[in-house]
C-alpha cells in the first residue's frame, strides 16, 4: 500500500486527530480562559454524563424530531406550490412576490409573533420551520418543472399524455432530481430553525438546553450539545440521501458515470 | 395505394399583424400507405414546423392534415415521431426497455405480458438485444436512436415522422443506420417520412424525394427515384438512377440558396 492509499483509507481518524489535536493545543497555550473553552476530556466527560442521566437523548429526540417533521411538511407544501405555480402563471407570480419578501426574513425573527399568534409549542415549531425551510424546494422545483424541454413534452403528448399525465409522468420525474437539491438544503434550514425555536421560545429540545447550559456557564456541556446537533445535520441529509437515492438514483449514477 | 397522410393547403405562421411570419403557405401533398418519402428543402425553410403540424404535435393556421382520412387535431395513434435529439426524447429515468413500453402505452388488446415481448421484438430487430435493462445514457447515440425508432414501431404505428434522426449520430453509423431504418420500416410495415438535409440520404432512403421551397415552404417538385429495394451503400449510390435523382434534387436547392443571397 502506498502512502495515499493508507492516507485515503484512514481519512476520517485523520482528520478527526487534526481538529483535536489543535482544539487541544489552544486549549493547552492558555489563550482562551478555560471557563470558555475546556479541554476535549472535560466536554467528553460532560457528553457522557448528560447521556448516562437520560436528558439529552430526550432532547435530541425532540430536536430531530421536529427537523424530521418540518422538513416533510416543507418538502411536501414547496412541492406542491411549485406545481400550482407550473400550472398557472398567476399564482406563480403571486408566490414569487410571497417568496422573495419571506424568504430573506431569518428564523429568529418569526419567533416572538409566532408566540403571540400560536402560543408555545408544537404549532410552533411546525409554522417557524416550515415558513423557513419551505423556499428551497419550492423555488428549485419551479426551475425544474419550468425547465422541462420541449423534446420530452412533445414525446409524452405524442404518445397521448393528457396535460395531467405531462406533469405526472414527464415532468415531475424530470424535475425530482433538481427537487432533492432544495431537500438537502432545506434539511440544513430545518435544523437551524429547529435550534433557534427551541432556544428561543422552547422548553425542551437540544436549543433549549444550550441555552439553559449557557446561562449557568456550563460550557462543557454546551459544547457537547452542539456536536451533537452537528451530528444531526449529518443523520437528517443522510436519511434524504437514502430517499434521493431510492427516488431518483438514476440521475446520481447518470451524474457518476464515467465519459 | 391509399393515401395514409394528406396535408391539403396547409398554413402555419407566427405571430400577427405586420409581425407575422409564414413559415408554410399552401402546402400540400399525399403520402401513400407503404412509401418512403424523403422531404428535403434549404436550410431554415421550415421543415421541422411541417413535421410537427404533420403530426398533429402543433395546429396548422390554415388548411388541414389528414390521417387515415381522419383530421389530424392531436396526435392520433398510429404514427409516431423519431425527433433527432434522441437523448432528450428518451426518458433518462426509464431504462430502454420501459421506453419502449412507455410508447406503447396506448396499445389495446395486450397484456402487460405480450407488450414486454412486443417490445424485446423489436428492440431485438433493431440491434439491441442485451442492452434493453440499460438506460438510456448507457448506451451510444446510434443505439440510442435506434430505441428511440424501436418505440415510435412499438407504439402500433403505421406511419413513422423520422425529423432529421441521423444528423447527430457519426458518418459511419448513419450508413449503417440508414440501412437499418430500411429494413426494420419494410419488416414491420412502416410507411416513412423522413426529413432531412443530407440530399444523398434523401434519395437513397426513398421512393420519392419531396423538394420544398424556400420559407414560406411548399412542395415545388417531386422527384420519383426509379431503384430497386433493397438498397446498397455501394451499388444504389453508383446507379445512374441515383446520381440523377440526386443531381435533380441538388440543382433544385443549390438555384434555391443563390436566389435567396441575390434578394
Amino acid at each position: 500500500m502506498t502512502a495515499a492509499v493508507v492516507a485515503e483509507r484512514l481519512r476520517v481518524p485523520i482528520c478527526a486527530a487534526l481538529v483535536l489535536g489543535t482544539w487541544q493545543i489552544v486549549f493547552l497555550s492558555g489563550a482562551v480562559p478555560e471557563k470558555y473553552f475546556p479541554s476535549i476530556l472535560s466536554i467528553a466527560t460532560a457528553f457522557w454524563q448528560m447521556l448516562a442521566d437520560g436528558s439529552v437523548l430526550t432532547a435530541w429526540a425532540q430536536t430531530f424530531g421536529r427537523a424530521l417533521i418540518g422538513l416533510v411538511g416543507a418538502a411536501v407544501l414547496g412541492i406542491t406550490l411549485a406545481i400550482l405555480s407550473d400550472l398557472s402563471p398567476v399564482l406563480s407570480r403571486g408566490f414569487r412576490y410571497v417568496s422573495d419578501v419571506l424568504q430573506p426574513i431569518p428564523p429568529a425573527a418569526f419567533v416572538p409573533m409566532a408566540v403571540f399568534m400560536l402560543g408555545l409549542g408544537a404549532k410552533l415549531y411546525a409554522f417557524v420551520i416550515i415558513l423557513v425551510t419551505v423556499w428551497p424546494p419550492y423555488l428549485n422545483g419551479v426551475a425544474a418543472l419550468s425547465g422541462v424541454g420541449a423534446v420530452q413534452l412533445n414525446t409524452g403528448r405524442m404518445f397521448g399524455l393528457s396535460n395531467w399525465g405531462l406533469l405526472w409522468r414527464i415532468k415531475l420525474p424530470a424535475a425530482l432530481p433538481e427537487i432533492f437539491t432544495g431537500i438537502r438544503y432545506a434539511a440544513t434550514i430545518s435544523l437551524i430553525a429547529v435550534i433557534v425555536s427551541e432556544m428561543l421560545a422552547g422548553r425542551d429540545g437540544i436549543g433549549f438546553m444550550i441555552f439553559k447550559k449557557a446561562f449557568a456557564l456550563r460550557t462543557p456541556e454546551v459544547f457537547g450539545l452542539m456536536f451533537l446537533v452537528g451530528l444531526n445535520g449529518v443523520l437528517l441529509n443522510g436519511l434524504v440521501n437514502l430517499l434521493r437515492r431510492a427516488v431518483t438514483g438514476w440521475h446520481l449514477r447518470m451524474m457518476e458515470r464515467p465519459e | 395505394m391509399p393515401a395514409i397522410l394528406t396535408a391539403d393547403g396547409v398554413g402555419k405562421s407566427y405571430g400577427s399583424g405586420s409581425a407575422r411570419m409564414p413559415i408554410i403557405e399552401g402546402l400540400t401533398l399525399s403520402i401513400a400507405k407503404g412509401e418512403f418519402v424523403s422531404l428535403v428543402g434549404p436550410s431554415g425553410c421550415g421543415k421541422t414546423t411541417l413535421l410537427m403540424c404533420l403530426s398533429g404535435l402543433l395546429a396548422p393556421s390554415d388548411g388541414a392534415v389528414s390521417f387515415k382520412g381522419q383530421v389530424v387535431d392531436q396526435p392520433p395513434i398510429g404514427l409516431s415521431v423519431v425527433f433527432q435529439d434522441y437523448s432528450r426524447s428518451l426518458l433518462p429515468w426509464k431504462t430502454n426497455l420501459d421506453n419502449v413500453l412507455f410508447g406503447m402505452r396506448r396499445v389495446q388488446g395486450m397484456d402487460a405480458r405480450a407488450k414486454r415481448a412486443r417490445a424485446e421484438e423489436i428492440l431485438a430487430a433493431v440491434g439491441l438485444t442485451g442492452f434493453t435493462d440499460h438506460y438510456p445514457w448507457q448506451v451510444s447515440g446510434g443505439m440510442q436512436q435506434r430505441v428511440a425508432i424501436a418505440r415510435g414501431i412499438a407504439s402500433q404505428s403505421e406511419l413513422l415522422l423520422l425529423d432529421e434522426p441521423l444528423a447527430a449520430v457519426d458518418a459511419q453509423t448513419r450508413a449503417d443506420m440508414q440501412d437499418l431504418l430500411l429494413d426494420v420500416a419494410q419488416r414491420f410495415k412502416q410507411t416513412c417520412v423522413l426529413v432531412t438535409h443530407d440530399v444523398e440520404e434523401a434519395v437513397y432512403m426513398a421512393n420519392r424525394v419531396l423538394v420544398l421551397g424556400p420559407r414560406p415552404t411548399r412542395v415545388v417538385r417531386e422527384v420519383v427515384v426509379d431503384l430497386p429495394m433493397p438498397r446498397d451503400q455501394l451499388t444504389t449510390r453508383e446507379a445512374p438512377g441515383f446520381l440523377h435523382a440526386r443531381h435533380e434534387v441538388l440543382a433544385l436547392i443549390r438555384g434555391m440558396r443563390q436566389g435567396q443571397k441575390l434578394s
